[in-house]
Formats: structure tokens, sequence, C-alpha cells
């Protein structure tokens, strides 16, 4: 954020300054085109978004607005003929167990590195539930890959085998003992027929039955002697624990029989059964951030109420900050605590929910606000924006909203207007902005 | 009243046949439209609400005879078509239209828009050669389009357009009725302001009458004069008031409260409806809401509700009709709230 920089290096002590050691995630500047056959397409131009740790962030906009490209640059999936040309992802990475933070520029590391972050440190729930997850593997092994990459499943591994151990340890017991009380009554029947080859039958069984049990013990001791430096697990004990895990993260997500969706295929699940799978597996790896991008936009309004009320419930449960990509408004009312407007490529507003449905200061914003079809009023007609939304091969010069703005001046045509904080923690990018500030 | 109904339905009923097994087999029903009895009078907006699945856009299509319904009967303008042929099809299909959900799909993407609004005034005989141009241009011109429009292909167009273009197309054949399935549900919101205030212009231009397909229920209740909610096939709710202020059904009022509300203050207040619709193949005995509803008892599992007239021509197919206390929802919180400010 330059432009806001300037401004906060004359406040002394700004509210920003402290929110922003809270940071998690601060893109500055982002600028990403497409090379298409009619023209270079100007996705991205200076897109500034930030999301703070623990926060649900909206980003709202039309269709075309950047809104997906945006998270899609995040995580640096832009595919040609895409490319990220310009800006800085800043990723403040904190660890679980340490408590460090380390900030990396997700835009330098090297595609190896992204890997490690793609889906252990940032994930992201798409669209349509209906073609994301791959329809050929079971739920259960979709998510265990997830974790099976990502995730240090050494310790549980261990414990599960020491867990297994000692349970056939025990089980080796009773079958011993049950045995003993065979023979036992064998030699009662036989009386005085049993001889001496039963004799040394007896005991060869009970040497062996020694043997093995020692060897297990010690089996299990050197494996309660690894417990603190845990070695790899066999993969038979990584599947396993993995498919625990698994289980356990959709039974977070209150998929109804756990046990059994992991068997099945995608297809045989409903479409909001189908988000909470995705979800499970996107917060798997106890991600910093998760990104939905429009994760609810193809549900019923009553799947989606409990979907966005499972989100937030879960925010809660793992700590995770949540950017939410939509077009509805209402949903971004729903959950979010911070909104950011975008339209046209650029980011045009950015305010907490309240501050900005009450009192929203771009033009573009109220327009947005009155279109929506409200439910307590009986309107015959509905306030629109006129006119569309352009095309980014050739997007209006200064203030891209220009065109379809009211309160257009000679200035929007000609100059380009930043983002700024007009009030302490609402930024707008505006010439002439509207509103009470 | 009789003369003033323009479309009415009797037990109207649409099975889809479910195949299976090597011979394909009948091994099932999908009970898509399960009785359904509709009166729509001229010149209003009967919107029809629900999830996806509940029969809406299939109760669109059998209305228009798209479908031919399993059983039941439909009387448009005093006239039974619900076993008319095709040929005598075609007369009335000039009077009642349809506006399909996805603009794209829709629309030949090989022939000019002139053609596509062209083709139904060519093929009933309205009119020949120079006429049809100005027709077609006189009719874009009414949705908002000009005349260098014509000749271009539906690529050339943004979503907005292309379904003004549907629209008119639809308003060709200057009909009585009009189904509109889903018309902004792939569109922003601010084309869809658009869209939805062209369409209220036309209603009055054309003295239209619209049935209003949609599971927006914001959309519906801005568009229409009656609402119809549909659950499982069947309609569960008919009212002329504000399905936000007053509803009987609990269904109706678990859908209304799941709706976002737009306006931070009145977050997380939504009543959430538990599981999901059940499979129309085999759907629930008796009431079929009450393996989800929150009020049933033992009378709902037995026998299913009459849709009774609570009074006003307000509808509803609930045994408890007008005895539950839903308590307030957000929505309601949210317009007296407003309504006070």
């Amino acid at each position: 954020m330059s432009d806001t920089e300037k401004i906060r290096t004359s406040d002394e002590v700004s509210a920003i300054d402290k929110a922003d050691m809270d940071l998690v995630l601060q893109v500055e500047d982002l600028v990403t085109n497409f090379y298409t056959y009619e023209g270079t397409v100007l996705a991205l131009d200076r897109v500034n978004l930030f999301l703070r740790r623990g926060d649900t962030m909206g980003v709202v906009g039309e269709t075309g607005c950047g809104k997906s490209v945006s998270a899609k640059s995040i995580l640096r999936l832009v595919e040609p003929p895409g490319r990220i040309e310009h800006g800085r992802i800043l990723f403040n990475a904190l660890d679980r167990k340490t408590g460090e933070i380390t900030t990396t520029d997700l835009l330098e590391l090297s595609e190896k590195e992204m890997l490690g972050i793609r889906g252990a440190k940032i994930a992201i729930v798409f669209q349509d539930p209906a073609t994301y997850p791959n329809p050929v593997f079971r739920v259960g092994t979709q998510i265990s890959e997830v974790i099976k990459l990502h995730q240090d499943l050494s310790a549980e591994g261990l414990e599960m085998r020491i867990e297994e151990l000692g349970a056939e340890i025990k089980y080796r017991e009773l079958q011993e003992s049950d045995r003993i009380r065979r023979s036992e009554a064998e030699k009662r029947r036989k009386g005085s027929d049993y001889d001496e080859k039963d004799q040394e039958k007896e005991t060869k069984h009970k040497e062996k039955y020694k043997a093995q049990q020692t060897r297990m013990e010690r089996k299990l001791g050197y494996l309660k002697g690894m417990i603190d430096n845990p070695p790899e697990p066999p993969k038979l004990y990584r599947d396993a624990v993995a498919m625990r895990r698994a289980i356990k993260m959709l039974e977070m997500v209150k998929m109804p029989a756990a046990d059994r969706v992991v068997m099945q295929y995608p297809h045989e699940l409903s479409g909001g059964m189908r988000q909470r799978a995705l979800i499970a597996m996107a917060l798997s790896c106890n991600p910093n951030i998760l990104i939905c991008d429009e994760a609810t936009t193809a549900l019923d309004v009553t799947v989606q109420a409990q979907v966005l009320n499972l989100l937030n419930e879960l925010k809660e449960e793992i700590g995770t900050s949540i950017m939410i990509i939509t077009h509805d408004l209402g949903v971004v009312a729903e959950t979010c605590n911070w909104v950011n407007v975008m339209y046209a490529g650029t980011t045009v507003e950015s305010a907490a929910t309240d501050e900005l449905f009450s009192n929203p200061i771009h033009p573009y914003t109220s327009g947005l606000l009155q279109a929506i079809p409200k439910l307590h009023e009986n309107k015959e007609r509905l306030d629109q924006i006129l006119g569309i939304v352009p095309n980014l091969i050739t997007p209006p010069p200064g203030c891209r909203f220009h065109p379809r703005c009211e309160f257009a001046t000679e200035i929007c045509r000609q100059d380009r207007p930043d983002l700024r904080e007009i009030k302490p923690m609402h930024f707008v990018a505006c010439h002439n902005p509207q509103g009470s500030f | 009243m009789d003369d003033n109904i323009l479309l009415k339905t009797v037990k109207l009923k649409k099975y889809f046949p479910l195949t299976g097994g090597v011979f394909r087999k009948v091994v099932g029903k999908v009970h898509a439209v399960d009785g359904v009895n509709l009166d729509i009078v001229k010149g209003e907006t009967l919107g029809v609400v629900g999830e996806s699945g509940c029969g809406k856009t299939t109760l669109g299509r059998t209305i228009l005879r798209l479908l031919s319904p399993t059983s039941g009967k439909i009387i448009f303008d005093g006239r039974d078509i619900t076993r008319l042929d095709q040929k005598d099809l075609r007369s009335i299909r000039r009077e009642m239209q349809i506006v399909f959900q996805d603009p794209m799909a829709s629309l030949d993407p090989r022939i000019t828009i002139k053609k596509t609004v062209g083709e139904p005034l060519i093929v009933n005989g309205v009119a020949k050669g120079q006429q049809v141009r100005n027709m077609v241009l006189d009719l874009l011109q009414k949705v908002g389009l000009t005349e260098d429009h014509l000749n271009r292909f539906p690529h050339e167009f943004s979503g907005g357009q292309r379904q003004r273009i549907c629209i008119a197309r639809a308003l060709a054949l200057n009909p009585k009725f009009v189904v509109m399935d889903e018309p902004t549900s792939s569109t922003d919101v601010s084309v869809q302001a658009q869209t939805l205030n062209l369409m209220k212009d036309l209603q009055d231009e054309f003295d239209l009458t619209y049935m209003f397909i949609s599971h927006n229920l914001s959309v519906v209740k801005h568009m229409s004069d009656r609402v119809a909610v549909m659950y499982l096939g069947q309609v569960v709710e008919l009212t002329p008031q504000d399905l936000f202020r007053k509803s009987y059904h609990p269904y109706t009022f678990a859908l209304v409260s799941a709706v976002p509300v737009p306006d931070p203050r009145f977050a997380g207040r939504a009543q959430i409806l538990k599981g999901e619709v059940p499979s129309p193949i085999n759907p629930p005995t008796g009431c079929r809401f009450h393996p989800r509803c929150v009020f049933a008892q033992g009378i709902c599992k037995r026998q299913e509700p009459k849709l009774d007239d609570m009074g006003g021509g307000h509808f509803v197919a609930c045994h408890f009709a007008g005895e539950l206390d839903f308590g307030i929802s957000s929505q309601m919180d949210y317009a007296s709230a407003v309504g006070r400010e």
C-alpha cells in the first residue's frame, strides 16, 4: 500500500500501524495481464488488498472485475496467457508450534517453494463443487492426499504402530491364556493317558509363545524409544493415519456419517456435502489463510446458510483468516468484517463491513448497494448503474468507473485516483468522494 | 373472476421415468411436479420460488407444453391445451413464450441477431422481407439495443445484452403470457437491476402476464404480485402478500430467513434448516417437508396437507397453518429497523 504509506508516515500513531503487525496477507500494487490475440487484457491494475489475522475479508465486485484473478495471483495459479507483471504479495506466515512469524514475498518464491505454500499455508475452495473434486478418486483418498503431502505424520504414525503392537500383544496374551485353559481341560480329560509326548508339546508351545512375546515387547520398547524423534512411518501407516485425519476433518465440517463418506466418490454426494468435503480438504492442513472463491454461489440459500455458518464456526476453531470472494453483498454482510470492493481490475473501496454498508463513499459502491432488490421495500423500479462493465483490453483512461459515474468530472477522465485513507480505516479511490467523511 | 384467469392448472403432474438395468426398464419415477393447482390472472406476475430440484423449471415448461404432462389439466385462455397435438399447439405457442436461464445456450451462435429475432415472425407468417427487418429493429429498440446490433452474432454481446435479445425474441409474436425461467441468475447485480426494470417496463407496454421463476427470493419479491413457494414438486404456499413479512408455512419461513441480509448489523441470525432436500424419486410420505420441519407431529407423517385459503387469497399447505409461532426472522428485524430509520 504505497499510497497509504505516505499518509501513515505523516500520522504519528495511526490505527493501521498497530494493525499492520497483524496482517497475514498484504497485496501491494499487483498487476496481472493476460496476453490474448485480441490484445492485452489488463485484468488487475495495481490492486491493493490486505487481510488481518483472524479476520474474514470479503472481496466483492461484478463479473470480470478481477476477484478470482486476484485469488489466483496470490496462489500463483495464473496460467498462460496470463502473467503477474508487478507487485508484492507479502505473506506473514505464523508457525503454529513456535509462534514465529516469517514474512515472505510470494512472488519471489520458486515454484517448488510455492508447492509448500499452496494447500498447506494458503488453501482455496473453488466455486463449482460439481467439477472441482476429481471424480475418479474417493473423497477420503483426495483429502488424505493433501494431508500426506503437507503434514508430518510420523508422530501419529508411530503412535498408531505402538497402539497396534500393544493391542496385538494383549490379543496374544488372551489367546495364550485361552490355549492354556483348553490344554488343561484336555489334561484332566485324558487323566492317566496324558503322557510325555503331550507334556513336551505343551512346553514347546509355551517356549514359542514366550519367545514371540519377548520379541514383540522388545520391538514395542524400541518403538517407544523413538517417540521423541519419530521416523517416517511406513506407507501403510501413513495412509491409515492420513485417512483417520481425513475422517476427523469431515467430522469437523459436520459431515453426516463421515466414516462412510470417505469411501464414497464425489458424484455420490450432494452439492452441499461436496462443498463441505472441499472445505474439509482445504482446512486439513490448518492453513493460515483460506480463500473461498465464490464457494457458496452454486448452492441453494438454505444450504448456503449452512455452509456460511460452518465457516464462521471453523474460523474460531482453527484460527484461520478467511478471504471470501463473492458477488453477493448479502454474503459479505453476513460473514465478513472487512470488505474490499473491486471494479474493473482496481480496488475502489476498502473498509470495515459496518462502515462500508452504512456509509459507502465511492459512487460505484453506493450504486451496487442500491441495485440489490431489498426485502423490505416496495419499489416499482430498482436504482440501476447505467452502462456496462468496460472491456479490459481498452479500459477507460483515468478512473475506470468514470463512464458510468454520475459525479464524473474532467479530472476523472485524465487521472487515475489512488487508494487513499479518506477517513480512519476507510480507503477509497475516488476524486469526487460522496457520502460523509 | 373466471374471465380474468389467463392460465389455470388442475392437479398438474409431471413424472420422469427412471430407467435402469439391461433392458432400460422403468425402475422408478421422479416426481418433478406433483399435483399443482395454480391460477394466473391476466396482467399479473406470478413468482415461483424454491430450492434447486423443487420442480420450478419443470412446472414452467410443462405449462408451455414443452414437456407433456403426466396427468392433470392446463387451461390457457379458456381452452384446454393438455392434449393438443403439435399442429394445434403452434397457434397457441404464439401466445405463450419463454425466456431461458442461460442466454448464451439459448441463442444460435451461428446466426445473426436479426435472424434470431426475426425467425418467429417468418415461421408464423407475420411478416416478410423488409417488414421483418423493421419489426426486428423496433423490438430491439424496445429492449434497449440499437440498429448497429442487427447484424452481430451472439458472442459479440455481453450477458445482459444477450438476455435482452432473448426477451426481444420472446416478445416478437406479441404473446400474452411469458415464462421467465431464472432470467437474471447468470447476471451481475447491476445488470440484473437493468434487466428487471426492462421487464417491468415491457410488461406495462405489451400488457403481459409473467410467470417469474427464480431461486432468488428478493428478486421474485420485487417482481411479483403473487408468489408461489414450491417444495419437492408441490406448492406449499401461495401468497399475494409480502413473503418476507407474513408466511404461514415453516418451509417458507426457513427459506426466507436463510437469505443473507445485506446489512452487517443483522449478520448470523439466519434460521438454519437441517439437512437437504430429499430425493424426488421417493418423496417422504404425508407432508413432504416433515423430515426437516421443527414443528412436525404425527399427523404430518401420515396425511398430506391440502392447500387451504387463510383468507385474502393466501393459500398454505400445512396442517398447523396459522397456529405456529416461528419467532422473528432476521428479515423482519431488518425491515422494521429500516422502517424506523
